[in-house]
């Protein structure tokens, strides 16, 4: 065949709609028949950049040597030529001992019988796609003529790869938009948020064909009876590792991959990828995706170019998320509120209730008293006769008893049962702090809490001592003239062998007269024009019937402390209130 | 031996002449008001050592006129005394000095007047 037969030959095959592989061997089957070559065989790189053996015409020999080994960009001739991109010729003579990876004494016995070796740039005018080689045993020497030819017909064979490269980049984008937009579905329809987590989970695992994909909430402020949502299983032996990533991306509110977190030298030793990136939205760390895959598994698409694909479905689910975290909080707080209002309509009822029989019982109650003293008094004056003395009796024992039920309603329907039942001293606070926050006359009131988590619950009412901390901080308030800094510190105290739940307040409000301080527990003392005065009266009254006690610390110029100091134990009961 | 001077403060005649007499027995002088703010004017006249204060009065009641009692002089003890016991968990009523529930039987409130008074 003429050259010019055969480069038409060849660019039929090249735009026919073959598959690129058979498209690709065809065109070396003719190379290798046509121009009589033993050995014609194309490198192309793996996603790891590595040039690989990946064609060859049908009766190669060396491709199943040559194919053991990958090289990278600059090793051996292979290399070389693909970094140069220009094509190089030798002969057995000439030859330089690496071919790729290989040294070609390792060829040895196979070698011997080839006479020329001509190795050409696969590129088209800006990219590069591997490297033909084109070996024969019969011929001395290339022609300056078919090594033009050779140049065009690698060429061809360049603009095949660039071909089958854009299909399979524009099939990776489909996939891609393909698996966005099922999380997008997800991410908006009504599902509770372990569903949800669940599902992106799986999601990604099968996009990126991983071993696991393992969600962490950092945030906690829905309470979900779990934080981690893992598709696939985490094996023991690398728990930590995942754990450590996490930190790591958390930290540095980067991506991060185990082979940038291990020292150097162990960086091949991990048959694993592992690859974390945060969740952030709006700079808020909701919390991390950790995707594994083993390394051999060349098809993981967590090699660098496919990084950035976790990385922006991290970015794509956070808001998603965070809408489904704040929907769900959204839907417990008005439940919450729902069930309160029951409350509330129910205790009305029964207030009202409870207020009619108080009255009827008190409009008896006074008449019944006047019945009774005035039969005592009866009794005093005048000596009467036994049997009159017995109808006396009569008449007292009857209006006692008569006094003892009416006690005994009026005790049972008192407006405010105190309720003595475990409480969190922090939420009690927290619930505080959210009716201040949503004041807009607190909005330059800067909060600092500073909470013992582990603080046991309390037995005490917890209405009451809400009461106690509203007083108190409406005071800081006061004093502050409604800006500055109220810090809350809860913690454990043991005094005197027994422990405290001890919560401290302090204000910015420069401190208290020491002038007057003696008086601040005094019912009706107030320096205040609108003040009643009663505000830490009746703290002090509430946290003595809780067996605690109120202590200050007076910094003048700077501000008060507070410390409500109550105890865990505490053998209270209901009556002692009384 | 000074006279003891109380002020009975009641809307109900009855119970003023009942606690008046049997008071009166016990040997203290006895003043009456029938409402708050005849009580506050008579405090605002002379002195009183102790004041006992029904809660439950038409116009204003008795925790109201034990605030504008302390007002007036915040060392004024007095006892509240109410039909029922409900008022004893009201934070307010904790500022007076004694709280009573209202009987036939008068030894309890007796009892403590002579203990905020000090008489053995
Ligand atoms: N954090 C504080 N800083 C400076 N002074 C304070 C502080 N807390 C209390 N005080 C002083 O103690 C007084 C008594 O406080 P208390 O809470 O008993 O009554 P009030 O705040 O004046 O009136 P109320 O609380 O009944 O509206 C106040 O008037 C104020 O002078
Ligand atoms: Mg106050």
């Amino acid at each position: 065949m003429n050259p010019v037969d055969l480069l038409g030959k060849i660019i039929e095959i090249s735009h026919s709609n073959l598959e690129i592989p058979s498209r690709i061997s065809s065109i070396l089957n003719i190379i290798a028949q046509e121009m009589h070559f033993e050995e014609v065989i194309v490198y192309t790189f793996d996603r790891d950049k590595r040039l690989t053996c990946k064609f060859m015409n049908q009766k190669s020999v060396l491709f199943l040597i040559l194919n053991q080994y990958r090289c990278h960009i600059g090793e051996g001739i292979v290399g070389s030529v693909a970094q140069k991109r220009v094509p190089q010729f030798f002969t057995i003579k000439d030859i330089p001992p690496r071919f790729g990876c290989l040294f070609y004494p390792d060829l040895n016995g196979v070698i011997e019988k080839f006479k020329t070796f001509s190795f050409l740039p696969l590129s088209d005018d800006s990219y590069l796609y591997g490297v033909m080689v084109v070996i024969s045993s019969s011929r001395e020497t290339i022609h300056d003529s078919e090594k033009v030819l050779l140049s065009m017909l690698s060429r061809e064979i360049g603009g095949i790869l660039r071909a089958s490269e854009l299909i399979f980049s524009s099939k990776k984008r489909i996939s891609e938009l393909a698996t966005l937009s099922e999380l997008g579905k997800t991410l908006t329809s009504n599902i509770e948020p372990h569903e949800l987590l669940k599902n992106i989970a799986l999601i990604i695992a099968r996009a990126l064909n991983a071993t696991f994909v393992t969600i962490r909430l950092e945030h906690t402020f829905l309470k979900l009876d779990s934080q981690r949502f893992t598709y696939g299983v985490i094996e023991p032996s690398i728990e930590n590792y995942v754990k450590e990533l996490e930190k790591e991306a958390v930290r540095t509110k980067q991506a991060i991959s185990l082979g940038e977190l291990a020292p150097a030298e162990h960086k091949d030793s991990f048959k694993l990828s592992l690859y974390a990136s945060p969740m952030l939205s709006k700079n808020r760390m909701l919390g991390t995706i950790t995707i594994c895959g083993t390394r051999s598994q060349q098809d993981l698409a967590l090699e660098e170019n496919s990084q950035y694909l976790i990385h922006t479905i991290a970015n794509y689910i956070s808001s998603g998320l965070e809408n489904t975290l704040l929907n769900t909080k959204l839907r417990d707080v008005v439940k919450e509120l729902g069930d309160a209002q029951k409350r509330l309509i129910e205790q009305e009822k029964f207030r009202s209730l409870g207020e009619m029989t108080a009255n009827i019982a008190h409009e008896i109650k006074n008449p019944l008293v006047i019945i009774g003293g005035f039969t005592k008094r009866l009794a005093k004056k005048i000596q009467f006769e036994q049997t009159e003395n017995r109808y006396i009796d009569i008449i007292l024992k009857e209006v006692s008893r008569l006094e003892t039920i009416l006690n005994e309603i009026l005790d049972y329907v008192k407006e405010n049962p105190i309720l003595i039942e475990p409480c969190n001293i922090n939420d009690c606070m927290d619930e505080i702090l959210y009716l201040f926050n949503s004041d807009v006359t607190w909005e330059q009131v800067h909060i600092v809490k500073e909470y013992d988590k582990a603080l046991p619950s309390i037995m005490c009412d917890g209405q009451q001592i809400k009461q106690v901390f509203i007083n108190i901080l409406m005071n800081a308030f006061e004093a502050m003239h409604g800006s500055g800094t109220i810090s809350i510190k809860t913690e454990q105290i043991k005094l005197d062998n027994k422990t405290f739940a001890a919560v401290s307040i302090t204000d910015t409000g420069g401190g208290i007269d020491p002038a007057i301080i003696s008086n601040i527990f005094n019912p009706f003392f107030t320096t205040k024009e609108r003040g009643t005065g009663l505000g830490l009266a009746i703290s002090n009254k509430i946290v003595m019937n809780h067996n605690g006690h109120l202590e200050i610390e007076n910094v003048v110029g700077k501000g008060v402390t507070f410390v409500v100091y109550l105890p865990f134990k505490n053998s209270i009961t209901k009556e002692e209130f009384l | 031996m000074k006279t003891i001077k109380l002020l009975v403060v009641d809307d109900e005649e009855n119970i003023r002449i009942l606690f008046k007499e049997e008071l009166e027995e016990e040997g203290y002088q006895i003043e009456l008001a029938s409402n708050g703010l005849e009580a506050i004017k008579k405090i605002k006249e002379s002195n009183f050592d102790l004041i006992i204060l029904d809660i439950k009065m038409p116009g204003m009641d008795g925790i109201q006129a034990l605030n504008a009692i302390k007002n007036v002089n915040k060392d004024q003890p007095v006892i509240l005394c109410s039909a029922y016991g409900e008022f004893k968990q009201d934070f307010s009523s904790w500022v007076s000095d004694g709280y009573v529930v209202k009987s036939a039987d008068t030894r309890e409130l007796k009892q403590t007047i002579k203990n905020i008074l000090h008489i053995t």
